[in-house]
């Protein structure tokens, strides 16, 4: 499975984009389908003019190619698959939705009609299924027991920058490292990048300092990494296992794009503790099934919200719900772009330069969905905003936030202490089938702590 | 293995061609921020390379090779990102649709009634050209023979005051081979990662088949 994120990057083909873009659509048809248990003869094409009432599926699009965003409810359109509708795309009338939520590339179930011929209104906004969670045999859990001798799992969490915006100051990873090993001494540390932000402010100017520490100093970022940060992750306990996780900013990663390969161990000259996984990452420690993604989606989603129940409801909360239902750690499309605008000069119109984004490569995105259609049991999905841990849909969601602000102030990490499963302590449960098997339920059995650093 | 060591067809293109279009590396003195285009050894009125480096010529400023490859590197990853961007125009002019939309028929253009053609305003061949661009301008021989895109012509309220000779340039080439090679490996890290590139060396199959 790895295997597959090492693709060659800056080779997207647009055919293969869209045929992504349009499979996407194709296979929310058949949950809808099977989960409302509709019959094919129950959907329709929504851009042809009809007086009776369809189903259909399709993505949230702005109602005009030219604006990126969408400002408000009454400027959203519905774009077809090309079995259903050739790809044609249909301005949304939602006078009669009261409640819901939406957000460009958003897939999404309708019932409605298009009388007019010029727009589909929309009677009923469909709420999509969630994913079903993993399950374990009473066999294999009285393994994961034995093996951590009944006592909890501990698994910590960090997340990038490591380093303030003025300065390549080691101290704080330095005396994290040792609270780790003498104090906290987890089973697992899951650390997230970047580590060297290719976007810091010191790497732009090229006012990286002297290392005085250093005998010969760092040529490339990659030794910077090197020589400066890998002697610090390995004073890592070695009976203490670490993750590590890329960001597209990463400069020690050459694969600029999301879904993104996983970084290369010999060439960053890291011990055998060190674990080195893809971004996006579903594995399991233990029993307990991890989805980890390194894009922003709590911070790029945007949604346009209807209704008082659903605005007044908590942000965190609803965009959980929306990457659970969309099965996909970023949903988003197009992905977010981040710019710096120049000084203007003479001319009135604005430049822009361009920093970074979510670079995400469509060809690859299904690389993105969650794996075998499960939810996760905890999600992790890092965040520039605030750092919070939720259950929503029985799943842990959690931003641990920045290990260090950009001001240089001590950021937070996460804690997750998970109890043992135990098959007779009723926390699992224990779904009737042929062979039984049971539900981790790890969201009534862990303890989630953002600790400061 | 041999196939790593063959050259595109591309590459018979002269470099003043092929990169016509490509954007210039803009390096920021960290000392005195005064910032400046790099165009290789070759004569500027903002920096010298000197036997020992590159130096700024408003603050005298000699660079470490870290805050050359620092912002060699930084440069490169905003052009990849501004590739992933993903940012498509129309092909009739016309129409001039310039959009992130991408639909479900790829080349299909979103603007009622155009019948024009979608593609990547920034294409990965641009991609490619642009780290070929900055690969040129490290390359101790292409700097030798004097090959590499000029960052100027005479006229330019730029255009360098002095210029150098051809056995300066020769020296300097060697002089600062070490740090000339440390810049290229940072470009090659992402050529090794570039999917055109490969597709450029199976076409050469394709030809010799
Ligand atoms: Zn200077
Ligand atoms: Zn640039
Ligand atoms: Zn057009």
């Amino acid at each position: 499975e790895p295997q597959l994120y090492k693709f060659r990057t800056m080779r997207q083909n647009l055919l293969d984009a869209s045929d992504v873009l349009d499979e996407q659509i194709e296979s929310f048809t058949k949950i809808v389908q099977q989960h409302f248990q509709l019959s094919p003869s129950d959907f329709g094409d929504p851009t042809i003019q009809a007086q009776n009432e369809i189903y259909t599926v399709g993505r949230i699009v702005p109602d005009s190619p030219s604006s990126d965003d969408f400002l408000n409810t009454e400027s959203l359109a519905l774009e077809i698959s090309r079995m259903v509708g050739i790809g044609r795309r249909v301005r949304l009338d939602l006078t009669y939705v009261s409640e819901g939520s939406f957000f460009s590339g958003q897939i999404v179930a309708l019932r409605g009609t298009n009388a007019t011929g010029d727009s589909f209104t929309v009677s009923e906004l469909l709420h999509l299924p969630y994913p079903n969670s993993p399950v374990s045999t009473a066999d294999e859990l009285e393994a994961y027991k034995a093996t951590l001798n009944g006592s909890d799992l501990k698994v910590i969490l960090t997340s990038g920058p490591y380093f303030s915006d003025t300065s390549f100051d080691m101290d704080y990873l330095m005396d994290f490292v040792d609270r780790i090993n003498t104090k906290v001494r987890p089973h697992v540390l899951i650390m997230f990048g970047p580590f060297i932000d290719v976007t810091h402010p010191m790497v732009a100017e090229g006012t990286i300092p002297h290392f005085t520490n250093l005998k010969t100093q760092p040529n490339t970022l990659d030794e910077v990494f090197i020589k400066v940060v890998a002697p610090v992750l390995k004073k890592i306990d070695q009976n203490i296992q670490v993750i590590l996780i890329p960001s597209t900013r990463d400069a020690i990663s050459k694969h600029a794009a999301y879904p993104q390969d996983s970084l290369d161990k010999k060439q960053l000259q890291l011990t055998k503790n060190f674990k080195l996984f893809t971004n996006p990452a579903t594995f399991q420690l233990n029993e307990v099934f991890f989805g980890c993604s390194n894009v922003d989606a709590f911070k790029d989603l945007r949604e346009i919200t209807k209704g008082g129940n659903t605005s007044m409801r908590n942000r965190f909360d609803r965009v959980s719900e929306l990457i659970l239902q969309q099965r996909r750690f970023y949903p988003q499309f197009p992905g977010a772009i981040k710019k710096l605008e120049i000084s203007p000069g003479k001319s009135d119109d604005k430049v822009f330069e361009h920093i970074s984004g979510a670079d995400l490569e469509i060809p690859y995105l299904g690389l993105t969905e969650m794996v075998g259609d499960f939810a996760p049991d905890v999600i992790v999905i890092p965040s520039e905003l605030q750092h919070f841990t939720k259950v929503v849909q029985n799943v842990i969601m959690i931003n641990p936030g920045k290990f260090i602000k950009p001001s240089g102030a001590p950021g937070t990490y996460a804690q997750i202490t998970i109890s043992s499963p135990n098959i007779n302590d009723g926390k699992l449960t224990r779904m009737s089938d042929t062979e039984p098997v049971y539900l981790h339920n790890v969201w009534k059995r862990a303890r989630i702590d953002i600790v400061s650093n | 293995n041999g196939i790593d060591d063959l050259q595109p067809l591309e590459s018979t293109i002269p470099d003043v061609e092929r990169f016509k279009d490509t954007a210039n590396l803009e390096l920021a003195c960290p000392s005195c921020r005064q910032k400046f285009l790099f165009g290789g050894i070759v004569a500027s009125n903002y920096y010298s390379i000197c036997y020992n480096g590159l130096q700024c010529k408003k603050c005298n400023h000699m660079f470490t090779p870290l805050q050359t490859t620092c912002q060699l590197e930084r440069c490169i990853r905003s052009h990849i990102s501004l590739y992933y961007a993903g940012w498509l125009h129309c092909d009739d002019p016309t129409c001039g649709n310039v959009t992130r939309q991408i639909s479900v028929f790829g080349k299909r253009c979103l603007v009622e009634n155009c019948t024009g053609v979608m593609g990547y305003r920034y294409s990965d061949k641009q991609l490619y050209n642009q780290l070929l661009y900055f690969d040129s301008l490290f390359n101790c021989e292409k700097n030798k023979k004097q090959e590499i895109k000029p960052l100027y012509h005479s006229g330019d309220e730029q255009y360098p005051k002095e210029q150098l000779t051809d056995s300066s340039i020769k020296a300097l080439a060697e002089q600062n081979r070490e740090l000339m090679n440390l810049n290229r490996g940072i470009v090659q890290k992402y050529l090794s990662d570039c999917g055109r590139r490969y597709v450029d060396m199976g076409n050469i199959f394709e030809f010799m088949i």
